[in-house]
């Protein structure tokens, strides 16, 4: 762990808190849940990267999808992301997020998650072990570093284009546009 | 300024603004508002002023007005605080019936309370008593309904106190013959133990049953909730008060100080009620779900501080007392004038359990709200800390650390009952209802201005009026404490609160500057908030209800009022009594004339047995 | 460390810095502490503060002008009682009315927190606020009688002066009468810092973190602060009352250390106990002691 780099602390303070300092939102959601408990607790010490659960989205900048999202999911899911305080890392957990996994002809559960939230990254596996966790913070850390983990910026950016894929699973969205298209430019 | 010509002044302003009210009813307020400002200037102006003028004789009794410093800065209160209910008055009863009556009534009240302060002897006291009592009463039920009832109860435990304080005067004057404080207070200190507890008993009852000290307090809760709210906040500010004024009279000028100190056993029993009266109060207001009984309560527990800094009998208790009487004053008619104009502007909701989120439509009287609880709670920098601070020290250091503890414990509970007030009406979500609730009305935003000047001006330069009390308890015969602007500075333990301010200054300078160093917020609506990712429910998304439930089991025992249930149950009872007595009356002719034959027959057998 | 020769506006602004730091230091050694005796490794010590630096650099929300406001009061407040409490030699804000003014400003930072996060519009942070002024009427009946007793004992409202008697004599943990109102105050020491078995106020898995439910970036960094704050002035007062303060800053700190550990060994082990259970143990077993406490000193004049 690359904690001790005094310079990089002292050059981009920002960056370096984020990485040491990710409070998961405990959205627990599919199969994939069963995989956080044991990684936050005595035997795969997850306090030790500085990934700690938090209470609520808002107190949280990452946000771990662990397993399929099923349509109703789906709008809690895009409710907690935009509750999220920016700059916020969203992380795929399993395969069914990423194309649909085990239920790739469900009827009820959504294939492709990057079209409607932004993810930084996946993790794959039908379940990843917690190990699989650690690899992947020590990824997004690397990621973060070389500031490829902009999946926010990216959500403000196509915001009208991943509002129009929300919009088309869901129907017409309960709540306004959370950007509006002036705040891009 | 003569006393006399300021009473004058109020009931000519009084009858002059009633009768002017069956001419043109806008005429009618502006001079209710005028006469208020006159009074209160009339009494500014005279600070300082000291005299004693006789007024006539009635009965072959002199009646006879003074004017000194505790005179004085009553009379400031009681015009300051009339003044504003008068202003708010003007939106509140705007287009309701019985107006006439009301504003009559008001400056009747304002009178009599000035007459009280300005008397010179017991006599003119009682009469101003009575009128101001008389005047309560037709205010207290001018709404009719549930507000008779709680005038009728206000008024049987008013008279029953007005005539154990008629009781007292007539034993004063068959012990000395003269009732005039002036000639009264040479006499102080020449009594026997029989007949100053006597005096004491007597007194204390009918100024109890006023100052609303446990056990005489079951009128104060009803009558405060059912009278309207400008009326109330007069209620609770200073006629409560009028209690407290004759109980200096009595202790300080009557008896004297040193004759009181040798009655440890009554004064024993005094502070055990001002420590019930500080208790229990509080924890009965903490299950309160209307605001205005809330309130209510509340008065009874700060009456309790009152009293319990007054019969304490040292110089800085009684100031602290005293202090806190103007302090209370200010806040609590605040208090009921801001529930007052919610309640005006939800259509007489004030239930806490139906309102939530006015702070988004109502900011201004918010405020009012949140600088009456802090001053109510006694947060340092409002003027409730300096004068709880005086007390507690003076109960700290006179050996007395379970009366302090009730008083300690007492803050704690209003820090409960406070939040729930200021949470259930202003925070939370915003009810669908009430969305378009507007702000309060000019006229009701002035006086509550009015009143929050003084809560945060005395808090941080209490030296402001802690001069004028200092003249007070030297007269009263204490030793004089050194004051300064901003705080007391003697030397067990001075409080001095330009340093707190400081401190509090800086810190949050400190935090402005911690905060800078983040981003700049979004400002969302109250629908973005948290609920675990589903949809706000609107108008359940709320909670009021049941604000203590952990703890309502728990104090429920001590929320027992047993002396309510007592009276209730005496009044029960004496109207069975009396109801089985009337079926003598049975309205029959036949009966009647039995009952003469049979009354004639007796009088016949008992004359024929005698002369044997 | 001569820290008696500094000019008091120095020591003024040193105060709260080196409290705030100390407060970041608690926390870190709390997280490291559990973890140890949960007998995993733990985050490192200055996690706090790159937790709160992350905080800091995150965008809020607000959701009004109370809101934004009432934060800042409660950080006010927690800063401002710093200054009156004597941290080993460095003497308090004279002149300031003792222990009661401590006592009330106390009062200052939950209040702000309470209508800040009351604009919120969240019942989660209604709740969280309602359980912890009742856990505070809980803990303030014991606590209250305490005090009461060193004053009477001592004969004084200051805290200063009460402190120089215990430096004089001895603690006031080992004195006689004393050694009662000790042992409540050691018995509330849990919920006065808000830890295990007294955590109900900030429940996260009740009431998703009560009153901080709506909390995020600086807002949350501030609250963060506060709490360390809390934990820094509740600790530096018992030390004070009880345990006689210190002749210099670094035993101070070693002594505040000491009680922190202690109250930690418990929170690590305790479940929560629900309001209506701690109020009514607080109102028992701690206030009878202190009670009994305060009948002993009234009695032994």
């Amino acid at each position: 762990m690359d904690r001790n780099q005094l310079i990089k602390w002292l050059k981009t303070p920002a960056k370096m808190s984020h990485k040491y300092s990710l409070h998961a939102v405990y959205f627990c959601t599919g199969c994939g849940i069963i995989e956080v408990p044991p990684s936050i607790t005595a035997r795969w010490d997850a306090e030790r990267f500085g990934v700690v659960p938090a209470a609520t989205p808002r107190q949280a900048n990452l946000f771990l999808i662990t397993g399929y999202v099923s349509v109703k999911t789906l709008k809690a899911i895009i409710r907690t992301y935009e509750q999220m305080p920016s700059p916020k890392y969203s992380v795929g957990f399993g395969s069914c997020p990423i194309n649909g996994g085990m239920y790739w002809d469900s009827y009820n559960t959504i294939k492709h998650l990057d079209k409607y939230i932004p993810i930084d990254g996946w993790i794959a596996g039908c379940m990843p072990r917690p190990e699989a966790i650690f690899v992947a913070v020590t990824h997004l850390w690397t990621l973060i570093d070389k500031d490829m983990a902009d999946g926010y910026k990216r959500y403000e950016k196509h915001y009208s284009a991943f509002r129009a894929n929300q919009e088309q699973v869901l129907g017409p969205l309960p709540w306004p546009p959370l950007f509006s298209s002036r705040e891009t430019e | 300024m003569n006393p006399q010509i300021i009473v004058l002044t109020a009931l000519t302003g009084a009858v002059l603004s009633w009768l002017s009210g069956y001419i043109y009813s806008r005429l009618r307020d502006i001079l209710a508002g005028m006469t208020s400002v006159i009074l209160v200037l009339m009494i500014s102006l005279s600070h300082g002023y000291s005299c004693s003028f006789s007024i006539g004789t009635f009965m072959g009794f002199p009646l006879v007005m003074q004017m000194n410093s505790l005179s004085w800065i009553f009379a400031l209160t009681i015009s300051a605080v009339t003044l504003c209910a008068v202003i708010f008055s003007y939106s509140y009863m705007h287009g309701k019936e019985n107006n006439g009556l009301y504003y009559f009534m008001l400056l009747l009240v304002n009178t009599a309370m000035l007459g009280i302060v300005f008397s010179g002897d017991f006599l003119t006291l009682f009469i101003f008593w009575e009128i101001m009592s008389w005047a309560t009463f037709l205010l207290i039920s001018l709404k009719k309904g549930k507000a008779l009832e709680a005038g009728m109860k206000y008024i049987i435990m008013s008279v029953f106190g007005s005539m154990a304080m008629l009781g007292g005067i007539l034993y004063i004057y068959s012990l000395h013959h003269t009732l005039v404080f002036s000639k009264l207070s040479a006499f102080a200190g020449t009594y026997q133990p029989g007949s100053t507890a006597a005096i004491l008993i007597l007194f204390f009852i009918g100024f109890g049953i006023k100052h609303a000290v446990i056990p005489f307090h079951s009128w104060l809760p009803p009558a405060h909730s059912e009278a309207v709210s400008p009326f109330s906040s007069i209620l609770s500010g200073i006629l409560i008060k009028m209690g407290t004024y004759g109980f200096v009279v009595i202790i300080y000028i009557v008896i004297g100080l040193k004759t009181f100190l040798l009655f440890a056993g009554f004064r024993y029993i005094l502070h055990v009620l001002a420590a019930m009266t500080i208790i229990v109060p509080t924890f009965i207001a903490l299950r309160q779900d209307d605001a205005k009984r809330l309130l209510a309560w509340s008065t009874v527990a700060q009456a309790g501080y009152i009293m319990a800094g007054i019969v304490f009998s040292t110089g800085l208790s009684v100031l602290g007392g005293l202090f806190h009487f103007v302090n209370h004053a200010a806040f609590k008619a605040l208090l009921f004038l801001a529930v007052g104009a919610v309640e005006y502007r939800t259509n007489g909701v004030r239930d806490l359990n139906r309102l939530g989120g006015l702070i988004k439509r109502m900011p201004l009287t918010f405020s009012a709200v949140l600088i009456g609880v802090c001053g109510l709670i006694g947060v340092p920098l409002f003027n409730g800390f300096v004068s709880k601070w005086m007390l507690y020290k003076s109960l700290i250091m006179g050996g007395s650390p379970l009366l302090a503890f009730a008083a300690l414990i007492g803050t704690w509970g209003t820090v409960l009952y406070s939040y729930k007030l200021i949470h259930n009406m202003f925070l939370g979500q915003l009810p669908r209802e009430y969305k378009d609730v507007e702000k309060a009305p000019l006229s009701m935003r002035i006086p509550m201005v009015l009143l929050a000047l003084p809560v945060v001006l005395f808090g941080i330069m209490p030296g402001i009026v802690l001069r004028w009390l200092n003249s007070v308890i030297v007269s009263l015969g204490f030793k004089s404490i050194k004051i300064t602007l901003w705080g007391i500075a003697s030397s067990t333990g001075s409080v001095h609160m330009i340093y707190i301010a400081a401190a509090v200054l800086g810190g949050v300078i400190v935090a402005l500057l911690l905060l800078s160093l983040g981003k700049k917020p979004i400002r969302i609506a109250q629908e973005d908030t948290y609920a675990a990712g589903a949809a706000i429910p609107e108008d359940k998304y709320n909670f009021t209800v049941d604000f203590y439930s952990p703890i309502s089991k728990t104090i429920a025992p001590f929320c027992k009022d047993i002396i309510d249930t007592f009276y209730t149950k005496t009044a029960a009872g004496i109207v069975k009594v009396c109801s089985m007595i009337r079926k003598v009356y049975t309205g029959y002719v036949g009966t009647y004339v039995m009952y003469i034959i049979f009354f004639l027959a007796a009088l016949v057998i008992v004359q024929l047995a005698w002369s044997f | 460390m001569e820290l008696l020769n500094m000019h008091p506006l120095i020591v003024i602004v040193l105060t709260p810095i080196a409290a705030l730091l100390a407060g970041l230091f608690f926390m870190g050694v709390t997280r490291k502490f559990t973890a140890r005796i949960h007998w995993r490794y733990g985050p490192p010590i200055t996690q706090p503060l790159i937790d709160i630096m992350r905080m800091f650099s995150q965008r809020p929300v607000s959701h009004g002008t109370m809101f934004h406001g009432g934060v800042i009061l409660s950080l006010a407040g927690a800063l401002a009682v710093l200054l009156f409490i004597p941290f080993g030699n460095i003497p308090p804000l004279s002149g300031s009315g003792g222990l009661l003014v401590i006592l009330y400003l106390l009062l200052v930072a939950p209040l702000g927190l309470a209508l800040s996060s009351g604009e919120g519009a969240n019942p989660n942070a209604s709740i969280g606020i309602s359980r912890k002024l009742m856990l505070s009427l809980g803990y303030e009946v014991p606590l209250l009688l305490i005090l009461l007793t060193l004053m009477t004992r001592y004969g004084t409202l200051s805290i200063y002066d009460i402190v120089h008697a215990q430096q004089e004599t001895q603690w006031a943990l080992v004195t006689v009468p004393l050694f009662i109102s000790g042992i409540a105050y050691i018995l509330i020491l849990p919920a006065v810092l808000g830890i295990r078995p007294f955590e109900v106020v900030q429940a996260a898995q009740e009431i998703s973190s009560g009153p901080l439910v709506e909390y995020s970036g600086p807002y949350l960094g501030l609250v963060h602060l506060e709490h360390g704050l809390t934990l820094v002035i509740n600790i530096a007062l018992f030390v004070n009352l009880f345990m006689g303060g210190a002749q210099n800053i670094l035993l101070f700190f070693v002594k505040m250390i000491i009680i922190l550990l202690a109250g930690l060994s418990i929170n690590a082990v305790f479940p929560r106990l629900r309001t209506d259970q701690a109020v009514s143990w607080l109102w028992r077993w701690p206030a009878l002691l202190a009670l009994t406490g305060l009948i002993t000193v009234m009695i032994w004049r």
